[in-house]
């Protein structure tokens, strides 16, 4: 017996249109808080009509934890502990613009080698907060193996951090007028005081050539892959004007085509004292978002390389009052955090504390964008483009 | 490359503005314009457009009272009021100005900028949690970061930090026990 089926001789069917519209109702589908895309505790409420995506209402607060409030009442060297806390992926490169705002309060002078170790630092956090972000943006595209080869890498680049500062991601390594001295460095006296552990910049030159290693690695494992290239070349793409018209800074803007890095515009890292590029992308996609990272990571480790072969000597600290009191005034001060733009604007009224501190902070700018970013993409590319945001949610709620 | 911002180029900047607004205050490099509530969107449709501040960093606000429940009151009496401070820059020179005003603490109110620039929305929507100021043709003013039923504007000076209250912060004593200086000034 014949049992195939041959549509010419079923004319009811062949006849038939195809091309019937059928009508479906968005389905709300509700992402997080509990996530592991949404780098903690993101809640995404999105409103999809099959695969696309109409509508996006991000929902805040899991983990606010009050910090412009508890500044008020916290001492200025006690808010350094604080401010450690906001992005905790690369913790010391919050103190500096709290730090460097007191201190235009305070008219401090900071003594050179405590700026350069500052900035040497803070290039570190640079750098471990970029690996995160290569292993964890490989990972949500799907690709497992990144992720281990990132940890590696970072650590050994938290390592050094800890051999200065004695923590790997809470350094509170910074003074007002200094930085204190380093915990690897042995015994220290009233008379001699050491700063950066034995051993140190041979250390960080073993470490910056790994660090180039590793980010080449990146470059042909990630940016080779074909399923990587396609997942997010010409995904999420956010306009110069768009960026600028929300706030959003850092990679991200710079990915947009926008050379803004307040790199250059800081008067209290000697920044303009070594040679780098700022690395800027064409179209604003994924793939841009996650290129100037890669590069910048390259840059970064050019910069300490020259900020340890022109270490200056001198004092770590300025001469500061025991008991810090900030003159009545205003200070806005921000720097490039990893994430972007990151500001304290400190409001005193001569006390022991700020009257007011609000904190400016990068990843909160960065993913209010999202609801319109989101709009009409499919769902597949959500996860991609929240990844290329690189935000800390900890960073986005204070 | 150098790219270090030219001292000139920021001296020209604070220049053009100080031939536009008369209230301007340069202090700690901090660049602030003090304006009427009544000209809050039209001067920064104007800063926009005419000066190249395009890129909306972040809006704010300063509860000022002499009456606190938390940290220390202002050194001088001040005239209770609501500064709102708004922070704007330009996206490749990097030069930065806030702009501010004042409302009434009776029914703080003010236009939203949300259609001059869309990244003032959740900036708008967190002081209006926070302080309780209203933003009028703000298209979703809810709250942001508190839980729904949240009563009351935890970042008001006459809010009080409940578990403060419960017990006294144990912090405290590394202010007072400093020595030499006898410093008593910590116990707020």
């Amino acid at each position: 017996m014949d049992t195939t089926i041959n549509p010419n001789n079923m004319p009811h069917i062949s006849e038939a249109s195809v091309s019937v519209e059928i009508e479906t109702e968005d389905m709300t589908l509700n992402i997080g808080p509990q996530h592991p895309s949404t780098h903690g505790v993101l809640r995404l409420v999105a409103k999809v009509d099959g695969e696309k995506i109409s509508s996006v209402e991000p929902v805040l607060g899991y983990m606010h934890r009050g910090y412009e409030k508890l500044a008020e009442v916290r001492t200025y060297p006690q808010i350094t502990t604080l401010v450690n806390r906001i992005d905790w992926v690369s913790g010391f490169a919050n103190e500096i613009p709290f730090i460097a705002a007191t201190e235009k309060l305070m008219e401090i002078d900071v003594p050179e080698r405590a700026q350069h170790i500052r900035l040497i630092l803070t290039e570190m956090a640079r750098i471990a907060s970029h690996f995160v972000f290569n292993g964890a943006y490989a990972l949500e595209i799907g690709a497992l193996t990144p992720i281990f080869l990132a940890m590696e890498d970072r650590e050994r680049v938290l390592d050094l951090i800890e051999s200065v500062t004695g923590g790997r991601f809470h350094p509170n390594f910074n003074r007002i007028g200094g930085v204190k001295p380093a915990a690897g460095a042995g015994p220290t006296t009233k008379k001699d005081i050491q700063d950066l552990p034995a051993g140190f910049y041979e250390e960080t030159k073993i470490v910056m050539e790994k660090v180039l290693e590793g980010v080449d690695r990146f470059e042909n494992l990630v940016g080779g892959n074909e399923v990587f290239r396609v997942r997010t070349k010409n995904v999420g793409i956010i306009t110069k004007e768009m960026a600028e018209d929300y706030g959003v800074s850092g990679p991200i803007l710079r990915a947009s085509g926008v050379k803004f890095d307040l790199r250059s515009h800081t008067d209290f890292l000697p920044y303009d004292k070594f040679d780098f590029e700022i690395p800027v992308g064409e179209n604003g996609d994924c793939y841009d978002r996650w290129y100037v990272r890669l590069v910048e990571m390259r840059e970064s480790a050019k910069i300490i390389l020259q900020a340890i072969d022109s270490m200056p000597s001198g004092p770590l600290q300025t001469k500061v009052p025991k008991v810090i009191k900030v003159p009545k005034g205003q200070s806005y001060v921000r720097t490039e955090n990893p994430k972007g733009e990151m500001g304290f604007h400190v409001i005193s009224e001569g006390g022991l504390g700020p009257y007011r501190l609000k904190i400016r902070t990068p990843s909160f700018s960065n993913i209010s964008i999202l609801p319109e970013l989101l709009e009409g993409q499919l769902l597949p590319d959500l996860i991609a483009i929240m990844g290329s945001l690189d935000f800390v949610l900890g960073d986005v709620d204070r | 490359m150098r790219n270090k911002l030219n001292q000139s180029d920021s001296q020209s900047f604070i220049d053009s503005l100080s031939s536009k607004f008369t209230n301007i205050v340069n202090e700690f490099d901090t660049l602030k314009i003090n304006i009427e509530p009544s000209q809050w969107t039209e001067t920064m449709a104007e800063l926009k457009n005419e000066f190249g501040l395009t890129y909306f960093s972040w809006l704010s606000a300063i509860d000022w009272e002499n009456e606190v429940a938390v940290g220390d009151p202002p050194k001088e009496p001040v005239s209770p009021h609501f500064e709102i401070i708004c922070c704007l820059s330009e996206s490749i020179e990097g030069n930065l100005v806030l702009v501010s005003t004042k409302v009434e603490k009776e029914n703080p109110s003010i236009d939203s900028l949300v259609s001059i620039y869309a990244g003032s929305n959740w900036h708008e929507r967190e002081a209006y949690e926070m302080f309780g100021i209203d933003f009028a043709n703000h298209p979703n003013l809810t709250k942001i970061y508190l839980p729904d039923g949240y009563e009351g504007n935890p970042m008001l000076k006459s809010f009080e930090l409940i578990s403060r209250e419960v017990k006294p912060w144990p912090g405290d004593v590394d202010v007072e026990g400093m020595p030499e200086e006898g410093n008593k000034e910590g116990e707020s």
